[in-house]
């Protein structure tokens, strides 16, 4: 039943708590998004990355200055200088100069 | 010249110094890093191994469901245990990069060589990294090969299960007079297992069995004793209740189903597990005995819920309004279906313990199903319910025809040989609708607890109400509260169970747990629910907390370090603001939620907050200077432009007026700030009243002038300091005009006051012949026709609407005198 619909005052309010509540878990769940790595270049090129997860690997192009977040449950990831790393899932990969830092 | 000399032996002596120490440092770092390669170079080899057999075991046990998903669970953790070690390097590959960078490029062709211990340094770093690169890449490889495997033991499960339903038997090859004789050897084993057990268990461990059964037996009484003690009044149907309330029946279906259900399981399990703790069981008995609780559990669980909900006996407390022969006619089909289920899925254990024929096994089952959609049909047939003119009316049509459809397809499925599917649907009815039910019936019950006023009317609403001061409303709240949790709990414990019946195994559900968990991942978007629930935990933690300290800085250190209540109001607001906020933040990061991305979003937005709550700010910065200046607190009379009236409320962003018409008025702050308040209790209640009195001319003015300074100076309230003053103001067009100024310790008495005085002024003037003289004016009669009233029944309508304003007007009246006893002072204005 749309909140709209219902007239009394008690249920009204209670309309008016859920809307809130669930604006407030949707707001939420949107900003839960830190959770993965992220990849920043900072380059004023295009860097790869070669990322391995879950049987697959895919190469990950960032353009300049971009920020890409990849790899939330675990993952290996080729560096552009050809190193391979494991990354848990929570690490931020900064690229400058060419040379990939894991924070 | 000296001074460059003594650089130069300085310099010399420098590097004679460090190429040792370098060099040594070096190797001590290349023996610890070898160490550790060697070790992560074995653990990967020891997963890998360990695959190799994960990948063996599959083959073998590609029949069984459970054996793979458990095969899988492994797997996922040798996945994550290979990135563990891989993580291993992480800082030492970051020392060996940080001092490549130091080092710096290798020297280009045609310039002059680096020396020696830089290039074999160089050297060196290149191979370890090089190693340490190999021994992560055999990680990775092992990892790519671990998700190949899961998926493709994804695939070999639910080739599994088509197999299952779309396997089909060759029925007459099964139902042949040797399955006769098969049963009977089948039987005879049986019972040989069974006595030579018994004899065994008695001879040698009887005060085993004993001591097992008692203490199984102990712990369900205790558990039902208990049970019964706790809840016993809400799920015991009382006969003498005439008319149940739906909610009271629903909670006595739903606990008289769980509470016995529970106490006859705990005490099978806990049977299982101290024959198995005494060593009394013995070969294929322990699996016996596990398959004959499972089954008496199931029958049992049925059994109770269709006589909680069909209540045979008390057609009062039934949840379904069937008649009563129809309903004891259902309860004994349904436990005869359970029945059937029970002792086909029990002979399915023995059979395979016994390594039985297939032909067996099919029979078996053959017979089950039919049964069970012979049942089906019946009750689909059943005519459950009376209409008025005392005819039978069968069941809903949808209701009628899903289960007949159940019923035939089921026999129809056995009877072209495909046993497998067909034994899955009479289960799946039996164990999946019991499940449903239940969780329906608590569903129902939560819905009638979140009503207006359910709460109120469970018992425990009734004792809330009786042993603390919670009102209706809060009642009302707390009912919601609890149907959520009761919602929430039915979803976590029913949607397993029904899982479970459908196939999916414990460690799918626990995967699929953990994942919901640490976060899933739409798109970009990661949504972790564990997260965003912790946050929400810690910002209510924050902001009870926050509420606590208020309390306990307002109502202890403040109220007796005697403050001013002005700025204990500020302190406690500003604490509150200040709590809130913080809880907040650290809610927002509790949840995982990087407030650098809200701070991004902040910043896009701030010059659109600065043009369209420019407003809103203002008024939040007036708020938080109202809250330091303090020109007026809760309680004051002030008058703001055309407002006059009391404080009750300081927020942040509006402040509420009460006129005393009792109309509350949200005034912004920033009216309060920006323009000029008057408050009539700002230092003190001190107030001057003036009251005008017109005597006429010819009057002793002298006279009047000391009658008026009586009356003023006689009156209790009136403070003695300042003195009253009588002041002559004006020789009016019709009168001389005076005035009484008087000033009160409060100056809300003021009506009180001005009231006393000009009746005194009145009585005074009248027994000194002191005259008020009045302008005449002209009086003009009217004769006003009333018109013939025409229409009755409005006349009559408005009469009665009269009649019922007043009766109306008569209880607000008396409900007021009740609720306020103190006699109120007038309102000063």
């Amino acid at each position: 039943m749309p909140c709209e619909m219902q007239q009394r005052r008690w249920r009204h309010r209670y309309c008016k708590m859920w809307k809130s509540v669930v604006a407030a878990i949707a707001f939420l769940a949107v900003g839960g998004s830190a959770f993965a790595a992220s990849a920043v270049n900072k380059d004023a090129e295009t860097r790869t990355l070669i990322v391995t997860e879950g049987g697959g690997k895919t190469e990950l192009a960032l353009a300049a200055g971009e920020t890409v977040e990849f790899c939330p449950n675990g993952c290996f990831v080729t560096l552009p200088n050809g190193d391979l790393e494991a990354l848990t899932g929570s690490e931020t990969v900064e690229i400058s100069g060419g040379v990939a830092r894991i924070k | 010249m000296v001074f460059r000399l003594l650089r130069l032996v300085l310099i010399l002596a420098l590097v004679v110094v460090s190429a040792p120490s370098f060099d040594a440092m070096a190797q001590a770092i290349g023996q610890g890093s070898a160490a550790l390669i060697a070790e992560q170079q074995k653990a990967i080899q020891d997963l890998s191994a360990k695959t190799d057999d994960l990948e063996k075991k599959m083959q073998q046990d590609g029949e069984d469901d459970a054996g793979l998903v458990d095969i899988r669970l492994q797997l996922e953790e040798m996945s994550r245990a290979a990135l563990t070690s891989a993580l291993a390097f992480r800082s030492r590959l970051s020392d060996i990069n940080a001092r490549i960078e130091v080092l710096g490029a290798p020297p280009a062709e045609g310039q002059p060589p680096e020396p020696e211990i830089v290039a074999s340094e160089r050297g060196a770093l290149a191979a370890e990294k090089a190693e340490i690169n190999a021994v992560i890449a055999s990680a990775q490889n092992l990892s790519i090969r671990i998700s190949g495997l899961i998926d493709k033991i994804g695939a070999m499960r639910s080739a599994l299960f088509r197999n299952v339903l779309t396997k089909h038997y060759e029925l007459s090859d099964a139902l042949s007079p040797q399955v006769f004789a098969d049963a009977q050897n089948e039987y005879t084993g049986l019972y040989r297992a069974v006595s030579s057990w018994l004899t065994f268990a008695i001879k040698f461990k009887f005060q085993a069995v004993l001591a097992a059964a008692l203490m199984a037996l102990a712990l369900a009484a205790v558990l039902f004793v208990g049970g019964r003690r706790l809840f016993g009044r809400i799920f015991e149907a009382d006969p003498s209740v005439e008319d149940p309330s739906y909610l009271s029946r629903l909670s006595v279906a739903f606990w008289s189903t769980l509470l016995p259900t529970l106490a006859v399981g705990v005490f099978l399990a806990s049977t299982v597990f101290f024959f198995n703790y005494y060593n009394v069981l013995r070969g294929d008995i322990g699996v016996f005995l596990n398959a004959l609780a499972a089954v008496i559990a199931v029958v049992f669980c049925v059994n109770r819920l269709t006589n909680a909900a069909l209540e045979p006996r008390l057609p009062n407390w039934r949840l379904i309004p069937v008649e009563t022969g129809p309903a004891r006619w259902l309860v004994r089909l349904t436990t005869a279906m359970a029945v059937v289920i029970g002792i086909n899925s029990f002979l399915s254990v023995v059979n395979d313990k016994m390594g039985s024929p297939l032909s067996l096994t099919i029979a078996r089952s053959f017979v089950a199903t039919i049964i069970v959609g012979v049942i089906l049909i019946l009750m689909a047939l059943l005519r459950p319910f009376k209409a008025p003119d005392g005819s039978w009316r069968p069941w809903p049509a949808w209701l009628r025809y899903t289960a007949i459809a159940l019923g035939l397809f089921t026999i129809a499925a056995a009877l072209f040989g495909y046993i497998g599917l067909s034994f899955f649907v009479s289960r799946q009815v039996v164990v999946t609708g019991t499940i449903l039910v239940t969780a329906y019936i608590g569903f129902l019950s939560a819905r009638e607890i979140g009503e207006e006023g359910g709460f109120a009317g469970t018992s425990i609403g009734r004792w809330l109400s009786a042993t603390s001061s919670y009102e209706d409303a809060a009642l009302d709240q707390l009912g919601l509260v609890v149907s959520i949790a009761i919602n929430v709990m039915i979803v976590l414990v029913f949607l397993p169970l029904i899982l479970l019946m459908w196939g999916f195994q414990p460690g799918d559900i626990q995967a699929w747990a953990y994942k919901l968990a640490t976060g899933i991942t739409i798109g970009s978007v990661t949504i972790s629910f564990l997260g965003i629930l912790t946050g929400i935990v810690v910002f209510i933690i924050g902001y009870f907390l926050t509420r606590w300290f208020q309390g306990w800085l307002d109502g202890s250190v403040m109220a007796r370090g005697k403050v001013d209540t002005g700025v204990r109001n500020s302190i406690r607001l500003a604490v509150g603001y200040a709590g809130v906020a913080l809880a907040a933040l650290v809610g927002v990061s509790a949840a995982g939620i990087d407030l650098s991305n809200l701070a991004l979003v902040a910043g896009a937005l701030s010059l659109g907050i600065g043009f369209g709550l420019q407003n809103v700010v203002s008024n939040f910065v007036s708020g938080l200077i109202l809250l330091a200046e303090r020109p007026f607190k809760v309680g004051d009379w002030i008058v703001a432009g055309d407002i006059s009236g009391t404080v009750k409320k300081i927020s942040v962003r509006a402040t509420e007026i009460e006129t005393f018409q009792r109309q509350s008025v949200i005034l912004p702050n920033s009216n309060l700030i920006n323009n000029a308040v008057g408050n009539w209790t700002h230092r003190n209640k001190l107030g001057r009243v003036d009251i005008k009195v017109g005597v006429a001319y010819g009057s002793d003015v002298k006279q009047v002038h000391a009658v008026l300074l009586e009356i003023a100076r006689s009156h209790a309230l009136v403070l003695k300091n300042p003195e009253p003053f009588v002041l002559f103001t004006n020789f009016g067009p019709a009168a001389l005009e005076f005035e009484i100024r008087v000033f009160l310790a409060d100056v809300m008495n003021g009506n009180i006051v001005q009231n006393d005085i000009r009746f005194a002024v009145l009585d005074a003037f009248h027994s000194e012949h002191i005259e008020i003289p009045s302008q005449p004016r002209a009086v003009v009669e009217t004769k006003k026709h009333e018109a013939w009233p025409i229409d009755d029944d409005k006349i009559e309508a408005e009469f009665a609407e009269r009649e019922q304003a007043l009766v109306e007007a008569e209880a607000e009246a008396k409900r007021l005198a009740k609720s306020r006893r103190k006699a109120r002072k007038p309102d000063p204005d």
